[in-house]
């Protein structure tokens, strides 16, 4: 036995016809489960040039291989489809209940094609699989809906269902939607809310109860044991969250120094992620005025988007499925300005500087406010915060007028203008209608294109490559381009992964200077990053395991313990790998030209900035993508993987199981 | 008669939910408010009176902070 149910659940919701397939044991010792599945799926199934907001997308909802097993940080579910933002590969992630909920529904994976003629919901309880009419819910956001789903299924389910949901910018196609659980928690990225509203699906929800299979569960939880109990044992000063802005001031002139992975531990289940904040506002890792600001442009911001401030207010703490951290909260925002809602989720980091320093917004009242109605709408936070700030720099050179702003006056942290703003977005009202499709979008309508920060179609997470180029390989050479969760240099310090991986450089203390240089050591830090994050996303890892480091979150171990497999690191590094390079050839088969996306002249550091901590830097992104790609055996001009690699990597054996 | 219900040992227990989630009936929630070590924090908690005893929480739970102990059907 091993931890796979075995099948997945495909639906045609233009027929309501489902079945249930078996996936073939090769296929999850190749990928695993979560986006490896995934991308083994959908790269066979959807067929190229499909319309992304057609019939042939298929909508992916898949929790990883861990999930259910007693490893801890295991309960992420991952969506996946072809992008409607960037028209290639497009996936996001989330936390809450959902990963579980699938398997203990029978499944691995729920697969779903076609479109309904009117909103529905799919309902499973692990026997039936039914499409219902969602007439009802259609038009409520994210939160309210779940909440009237669970007021009528709650009494009649033996089990509590988990619900993931659509708000209004899904229903609405908005290109930069998402899908919520949990109150709006949100798998976020890459427009995967329109796809699931071009289908009519409103809902998805599960509340089967089966027992998830794992080889050896004593073994998985004697591991979870041992982190678990060194957490308990940490803390960390009460009231050290005031001095992480004037740190940042400090680090943003320091060498990189490998941290050690309790650190990350530490911080993010003191304060949730929102701790980077004011660090990021004063080191140069958080983006400023539409990422051409200096920490001089937002002097002061790090005390009003303090930790310790948002803490405060906290009313509760959240944890997601499996995760001994808990990073998440609830906020108390009855008696807040602006507010109109009793509580929000505690924000995360990438939200707080899209609408706070992005903008030189300095109220955070209306960032919570923010924070609560893109919740609840189903709207990606980072990709609306870029798009807003692209329309205030166009307003504030004269690009866009009064008059098609439908009277906005955008100026930076003009907070009044950016809230409406953010509701027009929502409701696609005036002006933003517009902008309610990401950036990339807008600055084809009205101009300004040298001002919207976009990646090959998506808005990039919110920390500078011009910080740690690093990060600027992966947002424009991931296939799904523009995010910030796969690699970056102080997570590569954090992580030792030369302890599990042979050919992984170990991670050194030593000068900014050396990581904006082309060499074969960064193309491979860059790869061990990219297929590390590649496998604990197959395993349905959260990146804060990740950030943990081997030593404290033992994913090779578990992964053993849980399939009943004696592989070694490097074996589990190329499944990485692998996957990573079903996604790329996803993009390629979608007309997708990798050499094409590219990140913008502001983000390379052309022209410079002329203070502050990342004065002067210009990046090589280009030739270090060159040495990415030629690292992963793909060719170095065109990024497509060569012949050789598929071989090697098995992936024509792979393919052809499926056929 | 009796049947069986778990008894949490709090100190040791670190919220991550898994027990909850194993629930076939969903008796747990993660309600109760306390604390983990200095942090304030959230635990499971018998929510309503559907508990069949099955055990399934204790051996889901990794840091095994749960038993199932009898209880004397009666006393409810």
């Amino acid at each position: 036995m091993n931890s796979f149910m075995g099948k997945v659940l495909r639906v045609d919701l233009s027929t309501g016809r489902w079945e249930a397939e078996k996936i073939p044991p090769a296929v999850y010792e190749a990928v695993l489960g979560g986006k490896g599945l995934e991308a083994w799926y959908l790269y066979n199934k959807i067929p190229a040039g499909a319309d992304p907001l057609g019939q042939e997308n298929i909508l992916a909802l898949a929790p990883g291989a861990l999930c259910g097993t007693g490893a801890f940080l295991t309960g992420r579910w991952t969506v996946a489809c072809k992008s409607p933002l960037t028209g290639g590969w497009g996936d996001a992630s989330c936390g809450g209940l959902f990963a579980p909920a699938i398997k203990q529904c029978g499944y691995d994976a729920i697969f779903l094609s076609g479109v309904s003629e009117k909103p529905v919901y799919l309902f499973c309880d692990g026997k039936t699989v039914e499409l219902r009419d969602a007439s009802p819910y259609w038009g409520l956001d994210a939160t309210d809906a779940e909440n009237a789903l669970h007021a009528e299924l709650d009494p009649v389910c033996r089990k509590r269902p988990c619900v993931a949901v659509i708000g209004q910018a899904g229903e609405k196609l908005s290109l930069i939607s998402g899908i919520c659980n949990e109150g709006g928690r949100i798998a976020a990225r890459s427009g995967v809310g329109a796809v699931m509203g071009s289908k009519k699906l409103k809902a998805v929800v599960l509340c089967g109860a089966r027992p998830m299979p794992c080889h050896d569960p004593e073994a998985v939880k004697a591991l979870s044991r041992e982190l678990g109990r060194k957490l308990l044992k940490m803390s960390l000063p009460n009231g050290l969250g005031v001095f992480l802005g004037p740190g940042g001031r400090m680090m943003g002139h320091l060498p990189y120094l490998p941290l050690d992975g309790s650190m990350t531990a530490l911080m993010f289940r003191q304060w949730g992620t929102q701790a980077n904040t004011s660090l990021a506002i004063t080191s140069g890792d958080g983006p400023i005025k539409n990422w051409a600001g200096t920490p001089k442009d937002a002097r002061l911001m790090d005390l009003f988007y303090n930790p310790e401030q948002i803490n405060r207010i906290e009313s509760a703490k959240y944890h997601c499925y499996s995760c001994p951290l808990g990073c998440g909260g609830r906020l108390n925002i009855r008696n807040r300005r602006y507010s109109t809602f009793d509580e929000t989720h505690k924000p995360e980091y990438e939200t707080l500087q899209a609408f706070g320093p992005l903008l030189l917004n300095k109220n955070l009242d209306s960032v919570l406010q923010i924070n609560e109605l893109l919740n609840r709408a189903g709207m990606d936070t980072i990709s609306a915060g870029n798009t807003v700030a692209w329309a205030i720099e166009c307003f504030e050179n004269g690009i866009l007028t009064r008059e098609q702003t439908s009277g906005l006056e955008l100026t930076w942290g003009n907070t009044e203008s950016i809230l409406t703003l953010v509701r027009w977005m929502i409701d696609r009202e005036g002006f933003g209608d517009a902008l309610a499709d990401g950036v990339k979008r807008a600055s084809e309508r009205f101009g300004g294109k040298e001002y919207a920060m976009h990646i090959g179609g998506q808005e990039p997470g919110m920390h500078d490559a011009r910080n740690d180029p690093q990060l600027g390989v992966h947002f424009a050479a991931e296939p799904a381009p523009g995010k910030h969760t796969v690699g970056m240099a102080i997570q590569y310090g954090a992580m030792s992964l030369c302890d599990i991986c042979s050919w992984a450089p170990p991670a050194t203390l030593h000068s900014k200077e050396k990581d904006l240089e082309d060499t074969e050591e960064m193309a491979l830090i860059s790869k061990a990053n990219a297929c590390y994050s590649m496998l604990t996303d197959g395993a349905g890892g959260c990146y804060y395991g990740e950030m943990m480091g081997v030593h404290m979150w033992k994913l090779i171990e578990y992964l053993n313990a849980a399939e009943g497999w004696s592989f070694d690191g490097d074996h589990y590094m190329e499944i990485g790998e692998r996957i990573q390079t079903l996604r790329q050839l996803f993009n390629i088969k979608q007309g997708v030209d990798p050499a094409a996306v590219v990140l913008p002249g502001r983000m390379r550091g052309e022209p410079p900035l002329p203070s502050g901590p990342l004065k002067g830097v210009t990046l090589k992104n280009k030739e270090q993508i060159s040495s990415h790609w030629r690292a992963f055996g793909w060719d170095d001009q065109t990024g497509v993987p060569l012949p050789e690699t598929l071989e090697r990597l098995g992936i024509p054996a792979l393919t052809e199981v499926e056929a | 008669m009796t049947k069986k219900h778990p008894v949490f040992d709090y100190l040791n227990c670190v919220s991550c939910g898994i027990c909850a989630q194993a629930c076939p009936v969903s008796a747990l929630a993660m309600r109760k408010e306390g604390k983990s070590g200095k942090y304030r924090n959230v635990f499971p908690e018998p929510v309503n009176d559907r508990c069949i005893g099955c055990g399934m929480c204790a051996r889901a739970c990794p840091m095994e902070v749960i038993t199932m102990e009898e209880e004397d059907d009666d006393a409810g």
